[in-house]
């Protein structure tokens, strides 16, 4: 069923000034399993009105063949960059990460440069501007790269394995394991120096300003002017298109951007397969089934509920519905993740063995992350780590099986609190 | 069939290298670089999973 741009209308029509009939996004869901409004939305069509933070009358995608569409779609722009109504949105965003990469407002009290730098965000440009800062980061984040990064990988994993084996009996898996395998590969790519990275977490993983923030990155590209390396800054410094305002921007953008995601797909599936036993013991029994697993991870366990919102800049027609101009369209990795018009039977079920490249789970279009085959290694090293290294580990609580308010006004689960118990002595 | 790319429009997402290595490769700046133009049999359904996966639309598979 396709839903016609006049019933599109009609229903924005009827929910006008009226708050019971408002839609917004539904609080009733977990990561692993999301709230069943979505699938109800997937049914009434491929776009469904939504309500905005500003007060706009929206749409928000739900199915997989419409978010695609929209994503790839370059009449849809980034700005105004509109939040949409979620369930008790935090009034502060708990850490740095997806929030941070879209300043709704520039923070105060910042000086001049780095109000430019933080207005040359990635994620609000559009066109030749984006393509031009985008393509000034790739080289570092080929699938061969990454593929070159894997022994570095699998050392520190190494080393974080022993370190929570030495600590205690229970741990936190997203705390004690997963953030820090994150944020040290992370550190590792950008080309921030080991004895930085307790600075590093504090300015970008516990909360700071955002002039702490430049004020770091500033001293850390003086530091690495004259020490260059195999990574994302030597590669900026070294380019001649760049003024100092883009790399300052950059790299912001980049320190915060897939660092909680990495942590929070780890911890999640870790929750995934602790607690689907016969998932854990099948690729327990063959540690290979983790590299397409992964895929799987990323797409029953997707952390955006919507992505940033992209506005129409003329008007559009997707699968029969009329967006028009000016219209913004939240689109729903979690839905489209769990759209059985193009998974098939049994879509919410999580099923290591399922071919599930497609997924939406790093977004898609020009926009779609740039870390992912990076990604996909630390995700991948990360799981089989802990299947090799713990075989009697199971889960105690997590926090992420009740449903909770998202992180961030853009809508994503928050990883929570995953307590383990590491051996059974 | 014959496999066509556009440079231009690639992103570097790395899907087609990811899926079809023996088709698709990415330059040092991780644009594609077309390694088979022409795709027969396991080839040819590789190619066409990473022109569905790009998300740049850059990547074309047709009879000619």
């Amino acid at each position: 069923m396709t839903t016609s741009s006049t019933e599109i209308e009609n229903a924005m029509s009827n929910t006008a000034g009226c708050p019971f009939h408002a839609r917004s996004l539904p609080s009733d869901g977990t990561p692993l399993a999301p709230s069943p409004r979505f699938a109800e939305w997937r049914e009434q069509g491929a776009f469904v009105p939504l309500d905005f933070q500003d007060g706009h009358e929206g749409l928000v995608a739900t199915r997989y063949d419409a978010v695609v569409s929209v994503l790839q779609d370059p009449r849809f722009s980034m700005l105004p960059a509109r939040m949409p109504v979620g369930p008790a949105t935090l009034d502060e965003p708990k850490s740095e990460g997806a929030a941070a990469a879209v300043p709704l407002e520039l923070p105060g009290d910042l000086d001049e440069a780095a109000q430019a730098s933080e207005l040359l965000n990635l994620l609000t440009l559009d066109g030749a501007e984006h393509s031009k800062l985008r393509r000034a980061v790739t080289a570092r984040f080929t699938v061969r790269q990454a593929r070159s990064r894997e022994p570095w990988i699998r050392d520190m994993i190494a080393g974080e394995v022993a370190r929570i084996r030495g600590s205690k009996d229970v741990v936190d898996l997203w705390h004690d394991y997963a953030m820090p395998i994150s944020a040290r590969t992370h550190c590792h790519v950008i080309g921030i120096p080991p004895q930085k990275y307790e600075d590093f977490v504090e300015l970008f993983v516990e909360p700071s300003t955002a002039q702490q923030k430049y004020d770091f990155i500033r001293a850390l590209l003086e530091e690495r002017r004259n020490d260059p390396g195999e990574d994302v800054i030597t590669d900026l410094l070294n380019n001649p298109e760049l003024t100092q305002i883009e790399i300052e921007g950059l790299l912001r953008l980049l320190m915060g951007a897939g660092r909680d995601s990495v942590a929070y797909l780890i911890a999640t599936a870790s929750v995934a397969l602790l607690t689907h036993p016969e998932q854990m013991e099948l690729l327990r029994s063959d540690v290979e089934g983790v590299r397409p697993a992964v895929e799987e991870f990323m797409r029953a366990g997707s952390m955006f509920v919507t992505l940033f919102a992209r506005t129409a800049t003329e008007d559009v027609e997707i699968e029969g519905t009329i967006i028009r101009a000016g219209t913004s369209v939240a689109v729903s990795p979690v839905a489209a993740n769990r759209d059985p018009a193009h998974w098939g039977e049994n879509p919410e079920q999580f099923d290591v063995t399922r071919d599930a490249f497609g997924h939406i789970g790093f977004g898609y279009g020009i926009h779609g992350c740039i870390g992912q085959q990076v990604a996909r290694v630390e995700i991948r090293e990360a799981i089989t780590a802990l299947l090799e290294g713990f075989p009697d580990i199971s889960l105690v609580s997590a926090e992420q099986l009740e449903p909770h308010p998202f992180a961030h006004p853009v809508a994503v689960y928050e990883a929570g609190e995953v307590l383990v118990r590491l051996t059974t002595a | 069939m014959v496999v066509v790319v556009q440079r231009d429009a690639c992103v570097g997402a790395g899907q087609c290298t990811l899926v079809a290595p023996d088709v698709f490769d990415q330059d040092d700046d991780g644009i594609v670089l077309l390694l088979e133009p022409e795709v027969e049999g396991a080839l040819l359904e590789a190619a066409n999973k990473a022109a569905r996966l790009c998300p740049a639309r850059a990547i074309a598979v047709s009879a000619q």
